[in-house]
């Protein structure tokens, strides 16, 4: 039973460690642009389809193919910062709807550059790490971990200890105060767009030869992710966190030693508990709720 | 107008007769081809989305095996040869859209007749093939009822054959014991587990845990088969998933170290499992859909032409693409033709009766027989014998044919058991 246990708690720690790139991003872009995005999941398969089109089929190393999945997919958000939410900046709706079209096309775009079937990524190392005979992390795996640990620390640092971090969180909480006081507002929303969807792309990247690299597996991340941030509090990067550690425990161990269907089940009931108890969520603030 | 057409004599008894001659004119197929015409066939599938892949590959096939008819002169009926052509719908795996597609094909494109994958489609179709009379087909003989007697599963006889795999097994290697088993919960994935559990039973397999059932939207398989493996099992059962799945959970299972039998309906694209997990690790993995280069198939008793030739045409075309369903729809095709050629026509009824004459049908895996009453209310089901498929040195080989009638004159009451207690018996299904 303990061997059990340590196997789904090292589960449990590499789904948080993806699921919180995700979310983190998503909550950076709601935080500072007020913009729900319905294309974050697509961006995380776009970085996916960055690995495949350079580790998979043109052979660059694959940190090389991660770094560009993630500068690739910033730079994505950067154009849906141009061209969508700029131009709807108040009109949060018509940014969500935009989104919406937005991840259609990137969808549109991956079948027509990729092909609708599943694509094959060979193993970045078949090195596992064997704890005993039944507990085991595979390496792959644990650079997802890594990765996750370090990014979220450095955005931590940028977001608390840097002049920039100040300005996009002064703009988050007030924008109307935040140019009064000099800040670019337009500055801070690419910056946020840059990193959120980057983080996605991240994420897309780093367990692309993990999972099955489809035009349409951005649908099950976006769902857990507007989980979590509904139960860390919309707008709260450490309730992303949290929450996205909680959903993953969860999630994990129910799957385990229940069944995947009914570990969706509680993962929405987990929600629905938080939403009727702390309608703000975890870490959430009434004027972001 | 209206008013003059009945003063001239045109009675309001008239009209509503004329009317409803019109409204039934419109609802029936219009399946009347002039000489030389070209056939048109309907292929609704899933050609996009997560199901894609039990879609795309078969229209693939499908038009290989439309090239090499036309190019032998075409279908021959009463009137003389006619080229076949497809003209394909993608239903995204979705009910509605399915509806519509199959609507389409039948007024607008005037097919003669529609290949399905069926599952989660078919309910949105059905009203249309109850409607029209149009003849259908679907790859998954648990969307058969006697409500829709035009509906027929030609081909693959899904998830019936999997008995075969585990009898095979079971003879095979008789120190395996104990089995697990996980599928997603779809359409497709409980059926196979309620067979799954039957075939596991008849041949004195130990079931160490309930099914375990993930949603179909599952990317990460690392619980699933840490759960699996927590009761060391000898054999893991992979049922139905696709391959989005099997792909995945078999890497997991290399790499949580589980080193025991693997089966599964499907390995698609098993050189690519391989290179995720190693050679040895995949050796004698136990699947039901052979490759058609395997000099097997070239036995006599193999309906389908020149299944070598048309496996070297598909790698060519769609290199490293070859699945299990490549050839399932150009196999039914076979015995459309077939079917149409005796009846001289492509008439839905007509064609139905040819291919069902006798109660025998040439399916592609030898001659077989029209069955299925006790399982789905009818005998649309070509059932006969199915291919075991086992992975030796990296290369999937026909260990045998198994028969799938014979199996379940033994144990279809256990099959009927697992079938009733998932509600899978068609007068269960809603």
């Amino acid at each position: 039973m303990f061997e059990l246990l340590a196997q789904t708690g090292l589960n449990a720690v590499y789904a948080a460690s993806y699921i919180s790139l995700v979310a983190v991003g998503l909550v950076l872009i709601f935080g500072v642009m007020g913009v729900v995005n319905f294309a974050h999941g697509e961006l995380f398969m776009a970085g996916s389809y960055v690995v495949v089109a350079l580790y998979a089929d043109r052979f660059v190393p694959f940190f090389v193919a991660v770094a560009a999945g993630l500068v690739f997919v910033g730079l994505l958000g950067l154009l849906m910062e141009r061209a969508l939410f700029r131009p709807l900046r108040d009109n949060p709706l018509g940014g969500l709807v935009a989104s919406i079209g937005f991840l259609m096309i990137l969808q549109a775009l991956a079948v027509l550059g990729f092909g609708v079937r599943m694509e094959h990524i060979p193993p970045v190392t078949q090195e596992v790490i064997a704890f005993s005979d039944r507990v085991r992390l595979p390496v792959a795996r644990l650079y997802v971990i890594v990765a996750a640990i370090v990014m979220l620390s450095l955005l931590w640092y940028f977001l608390k200890r840097t002049r920039f971090g100040w300005a996009l969180r002064a703009s988050a909480q007030d924008p109307q105060a935040a140019a009064l006081q000099g800040i670019s507002v337009t500055l801070t929303a690419k910056i946020a767009m840059f990193i959120g969807a980057g983080f996605a792309g991240l994420a897309g990247a780093l367990t692309a030869p993990l999972v099955s690299v489809n035009p349409y597996m951005g649908h099950s991340i976006i769902v857990t992710a507007f989980i979590v941030i509904i139960v860390g509090g919309v707008g709260s990067l450490e309730g992303a966190v949290l929450a996205s550690i909680v959903y993953a425990f969860v999630h994990t161990f129910v799957t385990t030693f229940y069944d995947g269907v009914l570990a969706d089940i509680t993962g929405l009931a987990l929600m629905l508990i938080v939403l009727i108890v702390k309608p703000t969520g975890l870490f959430g603030s009434a004027d972001r709720a | 107008m209206i008013t003059k057409a009945f003063n001239g004599g045109f009675s309001r008894r008239m009209f509503l007769k004329s009317s409803a001659v019109t409204a039934l004119g419109a609802a029936l197929p219009n399946v009347t081809l002039a000489a030389g015409e070209t056939i048109k066939i309907g292929f609704l599938a899933p050609l996009t989305g997560a199901v894609a892949a039990w879609g795309t590959p078969g229209l693939e096939g499908c038009k290989i095996w439309a090239e090499r008819v036309n190019e032998a002169g075409g279908i021959k009926l009463e009137d003389g040869e006619h080229k076949i052509e497809f003209v394909s719908y993608d239903n995204e795996y979705d009910p509605a859209k399915a509806r519509t597609g199959a609507t389409k094909l039948i007024r607008e494109d005037g097919v003669s007749f529609v290949m399905m994958l069926g599952g989660d489609t078919w309910p949105g179709v059905q009203p249309v093939a109850d409607k029209t009379g149009m003849l259908f087909s679907t790859l998954l003989p648990s969307d058969l009822s006697p409500d829709t007697p035009t509906l027929l599963a030609p081909t693959e006889v899904h998830p019936i054959y999997l008995v075969t795999g585990v009898e095979w097994l079971a003879e095979n290697r008789p120190e395996l014991k104990t089995a697990v088993m996980c599928a997603q919960d779809d359409a497709l994935g409980l059926p196979s587990v309620a067979t799954y559990l039957a075939a596991f039973e008849a041949a004195g397999i130990e079931m160490q845990d309930e099914p375990l059932l993930f949603d179909p939207a599952t990317t990460d398989f690392a619980p699933v088969v840490t759960r699996l493996l927590s009761t060391n099992p000898d054999i893991v059962c992979l049922d139905t998933c696709y391959s989005d799945y099997v792909h995945p959970i078999c890497e997991q299972l290399f790499q949580q170290g589980f080193k025991g039998q693997i089966i599964s309906a499907t390995a698609d694209f098993y050189d690519q499992i391989i290179a995720k997990t190693s050679k040895e690790f995949m050796e004698g993995f136990i699947f039901q859909f052979p490759d058609f280069d395997d000099p097997a198939l070239n036995a006599d008793n193999i309906n389908f032409p020149d299944p070598n030739g048309f496996y070297a045409e598909y790698n060519k075309r769609y290199p490293g693409q070859w699945g299990a369903v490549s050839w399932e729809y150009a196999s039914i095709m076979e015995l459309w033709k077939a079917g149409a050629e005796k009846a001289g026509s492509v008439d839905p009824d007509a064609v139905l009766a040819a291919m069902q004459e006798g109660g025998k049908g040439q399916h592609a895996f030898g001659e077989a027989e029209w069955w299925g009453e006790e399982l789905f209310g009818i005998n649309n089901a070509l059932v006969g014998d199915w291919p075991v498929v086992v992975i030796e040195d990296g290369k999937a080989t026909i260990k045998g044919f198994k028969s799938i009638p014979a199996w379940y004159d033994k144990h279809g009451d256990l099959l009927i058991k697992h079938m009733t207690a998932y509600d899978q018996m068609w007068n269960q299904r809603s």
